[in-house]
């Protein structure tokens, strides 16, 4: 129960709107897509959900916002304190993936821990693409970011997504704290897995 | 619900604490709706029920003058609806959810905020039974409370 969960993460979602970023994380919380749910996101949304990485539970609270306009004066603290942030385009519209870099560099304006893990996401890629596959992974690799492809109607790669980036967390040291248990410690299983792909989807 | 139990950080509540009542004193005493909606965001995730109190009826005084602008009008009902759940005056939390989901009816964040305005209630109802109650009856409502509690789990 709660006494075994090794710690709890705070997450963001950003992107333009209409990427698909609440459906990403209903899919990756619920395991549902909604079709008829067309409405903008309310202010800002969280969600908690526990996951198991390698045997260790790993408490997530996802946090989505609408990006809008009167909202956007809440944006500090939105980003304070993430430790993860999953930045969201289109690969069925080139202009969500031309307007990343602002959000980039917002998030790295505004995020309090200067070693947050970003991963870049391009979601539905059960559409006709006009972002290529290998685009994405540069804009990822300039920006040292980790990169994964998805669809939140499909379902391809959105567990992947969360998974990797929370594995990546537990991996960077002094990024996150230990919720219960002193002394814990990945260190020997992170050795081992250093660097291999360990994500198999 | 996670939206409801978000509380929002001393030095953020000042700040647009702050930026209100500037504008108060530098435009005649109307401030810009957006810094009124603003603070009143702030004020209805603060933990004081005084702050909650306060949020609330600005929320409702910016929703009165709304006549056109839907996308506005549902920033304000949701939150009015988390607002009176804080206050645990759940009888107008749940108006103003459905005025919401009149709006929006297929709104998935509106439908959640209504499953968990239901839930807070009935926890309410049930720990209200338990200290009515006296000797074995509020033992009997503690455990059914326990109960209903863990369920929710
Ligand atoms: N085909 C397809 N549509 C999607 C996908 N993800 C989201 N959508 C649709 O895109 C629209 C915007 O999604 P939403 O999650 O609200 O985007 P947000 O504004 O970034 O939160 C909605 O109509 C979704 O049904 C996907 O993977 N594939
Ligand atoms: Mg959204």
């Amino acid at each position: 129960m709660s006494d075994d969960i090794l710690t709890t993460l705070k997450i963001l979602i950003i992107g333009q709107s209409g990427v698909g970023k609440s459906s990403l994380l209903l899919r990756f919380t619920d395991d549902i897509f909604d079709p008829d749910n067309q409405a903008a996101t309310i202010g800002v949304d969280f969600k908690v959900k526990t996951i198991d990485i390698d045997g260790n539970l790993v408490k997530l609270a996802v946090w989505d916002t609408a990006g809008q306009e009167r909202f956007r004066t809440l944006t500090p603290s939105y980003y304070r304190g993430a430790q993860g942030a999953i930045l969201v385009y289109d690969v069925s519209s080139r202009a969500s993936f031309e307007r990343l870099d602002p959000w980039l560099q917002e998030l790295n304006t505004y995020a309090t821990k200067s070693n947050i893990v970003k991963m870049l996401v391009g979601n539905k890629i059960d559409k006709d693409r006009t972002v290529t596959r290998e685009e994405g992974l540069q804009f990822a690799r300039r920006h040292s970011m980790l990169f994964i492809e998805a669809s939140a109607k499909s379902k391809e790669g959105v567990m992947c997504a969360f998974e990797e980036l929370v594995q990546k967390i537990i991996q960077t040291p002094g990024l996150w704290e230990s919720d219960h248990r002193t002394g814990f410690s990945l260190q020997e299983h992170s050795e081992t897995e250093a660097g291999a792909s360990w994500c198999n989807c | 619900m996670e939206v409801l139990t978000d509380f929002v950080t001393d030095d953020y509540l000042r700040e647009f604490e702050v930026k209100y009542n500037d504008e108060i004193a530098n435009s005649n005493g109307k401030p810009n709706d957006e810094t009124v909606f603003q603070y009143a965001w702030c004020l209805t995730r603060s933990r004081l029920l005084s702050d909650v109190k306060k949020g609330v009826m600005f929320l409702e005084q910016l929703l009165a003058s709304c006549k056109t602008d839907q996308a506005h009008k549902r920033d304000y009902l949701y939150y009015l609806a988390v607002g009176y759940t804080r206050m645990k005056d759940f009888t107008v939390a749940r108006k103003y959810i459905k005025s919401l989901l009149q709006l929006e009816p297929g709104n998935r964040q509106a439908q959640e905020l209504e499953k968990a305005i239901k839930s807070e209630m009935e926890t309410e109802a049930l720990k209200g039974a338990a200290m009515a109650g006296g000797g074995l009856l509020a033992a009997g409502a503690l455990v059914a409370l326990g109960m209903a509690l863990l369920k929710k789990k």
